[in-house]
């Protein structure tokens, strides 16, 4: 019997700080016990983060370029290294009470499951390359970054970001992942055709709901304008 | 006074850094109030406390990688005594914690090929006393040069009670001269000469006056007369090696995850199910499933003909008082992991016990033997007649490894197999092995304990 949990898609690209906000937000109250595991899909603006391994050079671009382009940079609390968010990347954050004794080595492998049996939907034959980092690859190039944290060593915080028609060019701004020898791909560039993040996102929620057990329900509408409201006045 | 550990977050991680401690010493906490800030090679967290009180003690310096389990905090509860009051600190338990090797497998398991051997003594049982004397015994004091060894030999110091200046607790030459020039002789020999118990090995005090017939025995020698199963075991041995064509294979294994998993369920395990969990049960799963996708591994040689065994009958070579002894887990085949722990044990409490029945030590298809317990690394059985083949589980070690391009430490255990050429190629015995060692690194045996 699949447990019930929340599904957040928030419309539109949200500004990352509003969604970084909302989503700590949620994860201490799920760390209380108020609210069901949550799945957060989205997309952000452009905007680089910085993992508490990120190191300094691997930002290639000064600030004043990623900003003239558009972009930002984050230093966040997740671990890893530099990573890129935005249009047509599908964001997810799943907000999941991994209990007392957490298994963050077999969550990360349920995440990249999770990816990898949407993208098998979608006839793209993607894989683990567990011996290089986490995250979903399709060769030597990868097309999902994952980076997580734990809230008190029992809630996940962060995610994954799997590219579907993301403009590629960004990671050239950065040291993707810290591994200056391997490529980022995307979906769209895999199969040859546009492969937006509409057309990815229902196969994602099923290889979710499948591979953590779980039944979606909508989360209440002031949850989601946690999300909206922030995106206003950010 | 609770002692926090750098947390286990999953089996595959084995290590974190320290990023930041946000309590420091003096700091009064509440129940789930963050520590420290941790940082793993899969994901970052902060550490809650476990219980409301004062932060007394910080072990690890800001920055610091140390092994899952390492003692990194000390937390005095609220309403214990004040640790002010208690001058003695206890002695940091952290690094040396870290240092040592995992528990091998508990299951006491015969040597086949040194079973005249009598089984070592338990490793390294060190008399209390030290321990207590000598506050400060780094993870290295044991790593002696041999001027070292010599100088203490010659003045007769006991190196044990000597405290190591060098790196990681290292004994110098200066400490043991700055000793001889204190006039000092170290303390307490006797309980140091007095060696470690004997753990049955077992002959027998004096035996029975042997020998009316003349035997030729040099200064010092004594005639020990054969036992019955001493007997018996050396004409099995010689026969085997005289019946079969024997090679040698091996594998390494990364148990990583294995160590991890029984880190993590032990006691859960013990609790429900009545039986330690050790390694065994699970190399037992990993090579039935072998043994059934190679059955002619799984086979004896009958005149001209090869017979397989459909169904897998696994003798565990089990060291005991007398000797050694084969009893076999009838039906392996049919068992899950708690099956096999479970059959193990009541079969090895039974064989020291002296009450196995004639019936539970026949019929193996095939044989594991288990000498790890005792350090050994790599060992070449000789194969229990009929079988085709023995497999032998040596130490789990942690070891320097590569793992793409990059060294990293992992728990390793070598896993071979003698197997008999008249039925075996290498082929057949390499791939029987790379199927072993792939279940035992890609199962989830956490499925298979019934936890």
């Amino acid at each position: 019997m699949p447990r019930a949990a929340w599904l957040l898609r928030p419309p539109g690209p949200v500004p990352y700080d509003a969604a970084n906000a909302a989503m700590h937000r949620l994860a201490e109250r799920r760390l209380a016990g108020e609210i069901p595991d949550t799945l957060i899909l989205l997309e952000h603006p452009p905007v680089f983060t910085a993992g508490r391994r990120a190191k300094d050079d691997e930002l290639l671009w000064d600030p004043a370029s990623v900003q003239a382009r558009g972009g930002i940079v984050r230093k966040i609390d997740r671990g890893g290294s530099f990573t890129f968010h935005g249009p047509g990347q599908l964001v997810g954050y799943p907000i999941i009470d991994l209990g007392t004794t957490p298994d963050a080595g077999g969550y990360l492998r349920r995440l990249e499951d999770v990816v990898i049996g949407a993208c098998a939907e979608l006839g793209v034959s993607v894989d683990r390359r567990a011996e290089v980092q986490t995250g979903v690859w399709h060769g030597d190039d990868k097309v999902c970054a994952i980076g997580v944290r734990l809230l008190r060593a029992r809630v996940t915080l962060h995610g994954f970001a799997l590219n579907c028609d993301t403009d590629l060019s960004w990671f050239a701004g950065i040291v993707a992942c810290g591994l200056p020898d391997r490529g980022v791909t995307s979906l769209s560039e895999l199969t040859g055709r546009a492969i937006r993040v509409e057309a990815v996102r229902p196969s994602v929620e099923r290889a979710f709901a499948s591979r953590f057990d779980v039944a979606f329900e909508d989360a209440p509408d002031e949850i989601v304008e946690a999300f909206t409201v922030a995106a206003d006045v950010a | 006074m609770t002692s926090i550990q750098m947390p286990q977050l999953g089996e595959t991680i084995v290590e974190g850094t320290i990023l930041k401690w946000l309590k420091h010493e003096g700091d009064a906490v509440v129940r789930d109030e963050a520590l420290f800030e941790i940082s793993t090679d899969k994901v970052d967290t902060e550490v809650p406390s476990p219980v409301a009180g004062t932060v007394t003690k910080i072990l690890v310096d800001e920055g610091a990688t140390v092994p899952v389990g390492t003692i990194v905090m000390e937390v005095a509860e609220e309403g214990a005594p004040a640790v002010a009051a208690a001058p003695v600190a206890p002695a940091p338990a952290g690094a040396a914690a870290a240092d040592a090797p995992p528990a091998p497998a508990a299951e006491p398991v015969g040597v086949v090929v040194a079973s005249s051997i009598p089984a070592p003594a338990a490793p390294v049982s060190q008399p209390a006393h030290v321990a207590a004397s000598v506050p400060d015994r780094g993870p290295r004091s044991q790593i002696l040069s041999p001027l070292v060894r010599r100088l203490a030999r010659e003045h007769s110091l006991d190196l044990g009670q000597i405290a190591g200046t060098g790196t990681g607790g290292r004994i110098t030459k200066n400490d043991v001269l700055a000793v001889i020039a204190s006039g000092g002789t170290t303390a307490a020999p006797a309980v140091v000469t007095a060696t470690a118990p004997d753990l049955g090995t077992a002959e027998p005090a004096a035996p029975p006056a042997a020998a009316a017939q003349p035997i030729q025995l040099g200064v010092g020698d004594e005639a020990v007369p054969m036992t019955h199963i001493r007997r018996a075991i050396a004409e099995h041995m010689l026969a085997s090696t005289q019946a079969t064509a024997r090679a040698w294979t091996l594998v390494e294994v990364n148990v990583d995850h294995l160590v991890r998993l029984r880190e993590r369920v032990k006691d859960d395990f013990e609790r429900k199910h009545g039986v330690k969990l050790t390694y065994l049960p699970m190399v037992v799963r990993a090579t039935v499933d072998a043994l059934q996708a190679f059955p002619d591994v799984n086979a004896r040689l009958d005149g001209e003909n090869i017979v397989r065994h459909r169904l897998v009958n696994m003798g565990i070579a089990v060291s005991y008082d007398a000797g050694l002894i084969v009893p076999v887990i009838k039906g392996a085949d049919g068992m899950n992991t708690v099956g096999v722990a479970r059959a193990i044990a009541d079969l090895a409490a039974r064989a020291r016990a002296h009450q196995l029945t004639p019936d539970e030590v026949q019929g193996a298809t095939f044989t594991i033997t288990n000498p790890g317990p005792y350090g050994s690394v790599a060992s070449v059985p000789i194969i229990n007649q009929p079988n085709v083949g023995i497999l032998s589980f040596d130490a789990i070690v942690k070891r320097a490894v590569v793992v793409d391009d990059a060294i990293a430490i992992r728990s390793m255990v070598n896993i071979s197999m003698s197997w008999d050429h008249r039925v075996i190629d290498g082929e057949l015995a390499t791939r029987f092995l790379a199927r072993v060692r792939q279940n035992l690194e890609t199962w989830d045996f956490a499925e298979d304990l019934g936890l």
